[in-house]
C-alpha cells in the first residue's frame, strides 16, 4: 500500500487540527492569517491530486484511488479553495475564524472520502463528516435568523436523508452479506434475480443520494439553506457538497443497477426531467438572487442526473464534466453575490434582503469585475459556448441523442428535447439579472472590490472559460472516470 | 500569406477587446473603425486573390483543438462564403461611421459592434461544425445587449424574445448536428466534426425518417434565423426596438447566416433526404408565403421601421424560393439576393434612424414633406427604396430577376404567385415615400434638420456599392455561379413533383 496517494486527505486533516491549535494560541486579530494557511494547504493538496498518477486501494479495499475519485477530489478541492479565498474577506476579523476554517477543511476531507469510498461504511462516514461540518458552517452567522433557519432545516433534512441512506445500506448488507462495493457488485452479478428486497434497498439509496443531490422531490431544503447561509458557505454547499451525492450515485447505483439488470432509467428520466423543469420554472419568479441560484442549481442537478438515464461512457463523462463546470460557475456566482452583499452593507449597515435583484442594478458600473464575472457565469450556466457549462451540456445531450438514434427511442429524444427547452428557458432569468447589471442605472457609487473576492472570482472565470476553450484534457479525465463507473 | 482568415477574425476580436477598454468615445470609435477597416482590407485582399473559376475551399486553415472529439479550428471560404465575408466587412465599418455620434456607453457600443463582426465572420468561414455552432451562438450575445441597452421603449421584451427564440432554433439545429456527427463516427470509428465530412456521410443513414428529421431540424434552425414565415415573429419586435446600428447589423448580416446555412448545409443534403421532392415543395411554399405575407404586412405598417423589417422578410423569401428551385442560376440568384439585400437594407434602416433622430417619430402618418428640410437624406433614401423595390441598374434587380426567371423552369406556379408580390412591393415602397417624405410639410414637426455628414457618407457609400454591383455583378456573381453549378451536379437528380 502506497499511503502517499492518500497524502491530500492526510494533509488537510492535519492542517485542520493545526488551524484549531493555532486559533487557541493567537490573538483574535491575527486569526486572519488562518485563511491564508488553509488556502495554501488546499493549493498543496490540489497540486498533489493533479500531480499524482497511479491507482490503489487501502484499508481492506474501503478506500480506492482511481480516475473517478481523483476527478471529484479535484472538484471538491477547487470549490473549497474558492470558498476559503473569498472567506478571507467575508469572515475578516471574525473571532471564530479558526473553527470556520477547520470546519471547511474537515468538510473537504469528508467529501474526498466519499469520492474515494469503496465500502458502504466509509461512504457513510465520509458523508457524515462532510454533513456535520457543513451543518455548522450553514449556521455560522449566529446573529442572523435566516442563517440559523438554514442550518436547522439543513440539519433535520440531512439527518433524515442519512437515515434513509443508512437503512438502504443495511438492506444491501442483509441481501449481499458484505458492505464492500466491489463484493456487492460481484454478488449482484452472480445473483441477478431480483428478489424485491434489493429493489427496495436501491429505492432507499436513490432517496438518500437524491436528498444530497437535491433532486426534486428531495430538494425542499436546498433553496432555504442556500439563501440563508453565508454566501461563501452557499458556494461550498451548492458547488461542492452537492456533488457528493453524484459521486456516490455514480459509484454505487450505476454499477449495481447494471449488475441487477434493473431498468431504472424511466425513474431517473422522470426525476431528471421534473427536476430541471421545476428548478428552471421556479427560478424565474425569484427576486432573491441566492434563491434563484439555488433553484438554478436544482435545475443543473437535473441535467447532471441525465447521465443516469442512458449510462453510457459518454453520458457519464458528460455528467462528470457538467459537475465540474457547475462547481466553478455556481461557486463563482455565489461568491460574486457575496461581493454584492459587501457592497450593499458598505452603503447601509442595516440593509435587509441584501441579495435582492434591485441591488444588482448598475452593477456593471459599480463593481465591473464582479458584474463581468457574473455575466460569464450566467451565460455558462445557460450553456452558451465557449464555456465549461457548454462543454458539459454538449457531451451530455449528445450522448442521449446518440442513444436515441441507436435504439430508435422516441423517449430519449423527448427527454433531450425537454432538456434543450429547459436550457433555453433558463436564459430568461439569467438574462434578467444581466439586464439589471448592465442596463439599469446604478444605485450608488463605484466601490473598490476587495482583493480576496476578486481573486476567487477571477480564478472561477478562468476555469469556466478555460475549460470551454481547451476541454481536451478534462474530457479525457472524465472519460477515464466514466470507465471506472462502468467497471470497464 | 497563409492564415489570412484567422488573422481577420483575430484582429476584429482584439479590436473589440481594446474598444471595451478605451475610456473616451473618441478613442472607442477610432479603435473600432481602425480594427474593422483592417479587417475590410484583409477581406478585400482575400476577395481579389480569390479564384472564381474553382468551386473548392480556398485560403484553408486548420489547427487541432479538441482532439478526442475530433474538433479542429478549420477556416476557409468558397464562392458561398466569400461574398458574405466581404459584405460583413463592408457593413461593419460603415455602421461604425454611421453611429459616429453615439454618446451612451460608447466603448461598449462599438465593442459590441466589433464582436458581431467576429461572430458573423466566424460563421461564414468555419468549416468545422462545432466551431460553426459556437460562432452561431456568439452572435446572439452582443445583439442582445445592443437591443437591451440602446433600444427603444419595449427593449426588454424584444431583446429576450430575440435571444430565446433564436437560441431554441440553434439548439434544435445542434441536435441535428449531433446526429450527423454520431452517424459519421459510427461509420468510420473516429470522431470528426469536419463539416463536409459530416454532410457527406448523411447519405449513408439508413432510416429515411431519421434523415428527414435531421434535415427538418437543420432547416428549422436556418429558417428561424432568416427569418421565414411562420418563424418570423421575433424579427419585427427586435428591429423596432433595436438602435439603428443594431437593426442594420441584424438585417444585413445576421439574417444572412440563415441563408448561408441553406446553401452550405441544406442543399447538399437535399438529394439524400428521405423525400427530397416534398421537401423542395415545403421550402418553396415557405419562400413564396414569406414573399407575399411579408409584402402585405409591410403594406399595412404605420411605423416606417416596422415596414422595412417586414420588407426584409419578404426579400429573404426570394432566397428560400431561389434555393428551392434548384436551377443553377436560381441558386446563384438567391445567393446574390443575400449579398444585395445586405447592402440595400442598410440604407433603409439608416434612413429610418436619421428620420427618427431628426423628426422624433417614425410613424408614417405623422411625417410628411420632410424632403423640404432633408434634401440629402431624401436623395439617398429614394435611391435605397428604389433599389429595394427592384429598379434595374441596382443590385436588387439582378438578384430578383435571376431568381424569378430561373425558378420558373421548375416551380412555375410558385413564381406566378410571387410575381404578385412584386407589384405590392413597389406599392408599399412608393406609397411610404409619398406619404412620409414628399407632399406638403407637416408643420407639427417643427424645425427639422438634415442628417449628419457621417451618416450621409456611409449611406452614400453603400448606394455606390449597390449601383456598382447592379451594373457589374460579375465579380461576385461569377464565384457564386461556380459554386451553384457545383451544387447542381449533386442536386440534379431531385425530381420536383
Amino acid at each position: 500500500m502506497n499511503y502517499v496517494l492518500l497524502a491530500p486527505e492526510i494533509l488537510l486533516t492535519v492542517l485542520a487540527l493545526i488551524v484549531i491549535f493555532i486559533g487557541l494560541l493567537v490573538s483574535d486579530r491575527s486569526k486572519n492569517m488562518l485563511g491564508y494557511i488553509s488556502a495554501a494547504g488546499l493549493v498543496a493538496s490540489l497540486v498533489y491530486v493533479l500531480g499524482t498518477k497511479g491507482e490503489g486501494s487501502f484499508f481492506y479495499n474501503a478506500l480506492v484511488i482511481d480516475p473517478l475519485s481523483q476527478f471529484f477530489k479535484l472538484i471538491f478541492i477547487v470549490v473549497s479553495l474558492l470558498a476559503v479565498i473569498a472567506s478571507i474577506k467575508y469572515f475578516e476579523n471574525n473571532r471564530n475564524q479558526d473553527e470556520y476554517y477547520a470546519l471547511i477543511l474537515l468538510a473537504t476531507v469528508g467529501m474526498m472520502v466519499v469520492a474515494s469510498a469503496n465500502d458502504l461504511v466509509s461512504l457513510f462516514v465520509g458523508f457524515e463528516l462532510a454533513s456535520m461540518s457543513t451543518y455548522v458552517l450553514a449556521g455560522f452567522e449566529k446573529k442572523n435568523p435566516a442563517s440559523l433557519e438554514a442550518a436547522l432545516k439543513y440539519f433535520i433534512i440531512g439527518s433524515l436523508s442519512s437515515a434513509l441512506m443508512l437503512f438502504g445500506m443495511s438492506l444491501v448488507y442483509g441481501v449481499t452479506g458484505s458492505t464492500n462495493i466491489t463484493a456487492i457488485i460481484e454478488f449482484f452479478k452472480a445473483n441477478p434475480a431480483v428478489s424485491g428486497l434489493d429493489v427496495i434497498a436501491m429505492v432507499f439509496l436513490v432517496a438518500g443520494f437524491g436528498f444530497k443531490m437535491a433532486l426534486v422531490p428531495f430538494h425542499m431544503w436546498a433553496p432555504d439553506t442556500y439563501e440563508g447561509s453565508p454566501s461563501v458557505v452557499s458556494a461550498l454547499l451548492a458547488a461542492g457538497s452537492k456533488k457528493m451525492g453524484f459521486v456516490a450515485a455514480f459509484r454505487v447505483l450505476v454499477l449495481a443497477l447494471v449488475a441487477l439488470r434493473a431498468d431504472l432509467w424511466v425513474t431517473f428520466g422522470i426525476l431528471a426531467v421534473i427536476t430541471m423543469t421545476y428548478g428552471n420554472i421556479v427560478a424565474i419568479s425569484q427576486r432573491s438572487i441566492k434563491r434563484m441560484l439555488a433553484y438554478s442549481s436544482i435545475a443543473q442537478a437535473g441535467y447532471i442526473a441525465l447521465a443516469f438515464v442512458v449510462t453510457t461512457q459518454m453520458s457519464i463523462a458528460g455528467g462528470i464534466l457538467l459537475a465540474l463546470g457547475h462547481a466553478l460557475m455556481k461557486g463563482g456566482a455565489f461568491i460574486a453575490v457575496a461581493v454584492v452583499g459587501y457592497m450593499v452593507l458598505s452603503d447601509n449597515k442595516n440593509a435587509k434582503n441584501i441579495d435582492d435583484i434591485e441591488n444588482f442594478a448598475g452593477l456593471g458600473k459599480r463593481a465591473p469585475i464582479t458584474a463581468f464575472a457574473l455575466f460569464v457565469f450566467f451565460l455558462a450556466l445557460a450553456g452558451i459556448p465557449p464555456s465549461a457549462g457548454f462543454i458539459g451540456k454538449f457531451v451530455l445531450f449528445y450522448s442521449i441523442t446518440i442513444e436515441a438514434v441507436r435504439q430508435a427511442s422516441t423517449w430519449f429524444l423527448i427527454v433531450v428535447i425537454i432538456a434543450i427547452l429547459n436550457s433555453a428557458l433558463s436564459i430568461y432569468y439569467y438574462a434578467r439579472v444581466i439586464r439589471y447589471m448592465y442596463v439599469l442605472p446604478p444605485a450608488g457609487e463605484k466601490i473598490k472590490e476587495p482583493a480576496p473576492y476578486v481573486i476567487a472570482i477571477v480564478l472561477a472565470v478562468i476555469g469556466t472559460i478555460g475549460i470551454g476553450l481547451y476541454p481536451q484534457p478534462f474530457i479525457e479525465m472524465a472519460m477515464n472516470a466514466a470507465n471506472v463507473v462502468l467497471g470497464v | 500569406m497563409a492564415a489570412l482568415i484567422s488573422l481577420m477574425i483575430l484582429i476584429s476580436l482584439i479590436g473589440a477587446i481594446i474598444t471595451f477598454l478605451t475610456r473616451t468615445r473618441e478613442q472607442a470609435r477610432a479603435v473600432a473603425l481602425l480594427a474593422s477597416g483592417i479587417s475590410f482590407v484583409i477581406s478585400l485582399i482575400l476577395f481579389l486573390r480569390f479564384d472564381s473559376s474553382i468551386p473548392t475551399i480556398q485560403f484553408a486553415e486548420s489547427y487541432p483543438w479538441i482532439v478526442s472529439l475530433g474538433i479542429s479550428l478549420k477556416f476557409g471560404v468558397d464562392g458561398i462564403g466569400m461574398p458574405l465575408v466581404l459584405l460583413s466587412n463592408i457593413v461593419i465599418p460603415l455602421t461604425v461611421i454611421f453611429a459616429w455620434g453615439e454618446t451612451k456607453q460608447a466603448n461598449q457600443f462599438y465593442g459590441l459592434i466589433l464582436l458581431e463582426l467576429v461572430g458573423v465572420l466566424g460563421v461564414f468561414t468555419s468549416l468545422d461544425f462545432f466551431v460553426f455552432y459556437i460562432f452561431w451562438e456568439i452572435v446572439l450575445i452582443p445583439m442582445y445587449f445592443l437591443i437591451s441597452i440602446w433600444g427603444g421603449p419595449r427593449k426588454d421584451y424584444s431583446a429576450i424574445k430575440f435571444f430565446i427564440y433564436t437560441h431554441v432554433a440553434s439548439l434544435v439545429m445542434l441536435l441535428a448536428i449531433f446526429s450527423l456527427y454520431f452517424n459519421a463516427w459510427q461509420i468510420s470509428g473516429t470522431p470528426n466534426f469536419d463539416m463536409f465530412y459530416l454532410l457527406k456521410n448523411y447519405s449513408v443513414i439508413e432510416s429515411s425518417m431519421l434523415k428527414d428529421a435531421i434535415f427538418l431540424a437543420l432547416l428549422f434552425g436556418f429558417l428561424v434565423k432568416m427569418p421565414a414565415v411562420p418563424f418570423h415573429t421575433w424579427l419585427p419586435d427586435a428591429h423596432v426596438e433595436a438602435p439603428t446600428a443594431g437593426s442594420v447589423i441584424l438585417a444585413a448580416l445576421l439574417l444572412k447566416m440563415g441563408g448561408y446555412g441553406l446553401f452550405r448545409v441544406i442543399l447538399p443534403l437535399l438529394p439524400f433526404s428521405g423525400s427530397p421532392g416534398e421537401l423542395v415543395i415545403v421550402m418553396a411554399i415557405i419562400g413564396v408565403v414569406s414573399i407575399l405575407y411579408g409584402t402585405f404586412l409591410a403594406l399595412a405598417q404605420r411605423d416606417l421601421k416596422k415596414m422595412v423589417a417586414y420588407s426584409s422578410i419578404s426579400h429573404m423569401g426570394y432566397v428560400t424560393l431561389g434555393a428551392a428551385a434548384i436551377v443553377p442560376l436560381s441558386i446563384s440568384g438567391a445567393m446574390y439576393q443575400q449579398f444585395s439585400h445586405g447592402l440595400i437594407t442598410c440604407v433603409l434602416f439608416m434612413s429610418c434612424g436619421v428620420i427618427q433622430h431628426s423628426a422624433g417619430t417614425r410613424i408614417i402618418g405623422d411625417l410628411g414633406g420632410i424632403a423640404k428640410y432633408m434634401p440629402k437624406l431624401t436623395f439617398l433614401m429614394l435611391a435605397g427604396f428604389l433599389a429595394s423595390l427592384g429598379l434595374p441598374g441596382m443590385s436588387g434587380f439582378i438578384a430578383e430577376f435571376l431568381v424569378l426567371v430561373n425558378s420558373y423552369f421548375t416551380l412555375p406556379n410558385f413564381v406566378i404567385l410571387a410575381l404578385f408580390g412584386i407589384v405590392f412591393t413597389a406599392g408599399y415602397h412608393l406609397w411610404a415615400m409619398q406619404r412620409a417624405v414628399f407632399g406638403t410639410y407637416n408643420e407639427k414637426l417643427g424645425h427639422i434638420h438634415d442628417g449628419a455628414n457621417y451618416e450621409m457618407f456611409s449611406m452614400a457609400v453603400i448606394i455606390l456599392f449597390v449601383i456598382y454591383f447592379g451594373l457589374n455583378p460579375n465579380p461576385v456573381l461569377t464565384m457564386m455561379t461556380t459554386n451553384s453549378e457545383q451544387l447542381y451536379t449533386v442536386l440534379k437528380g431531385v425530381v420536383i413533383p
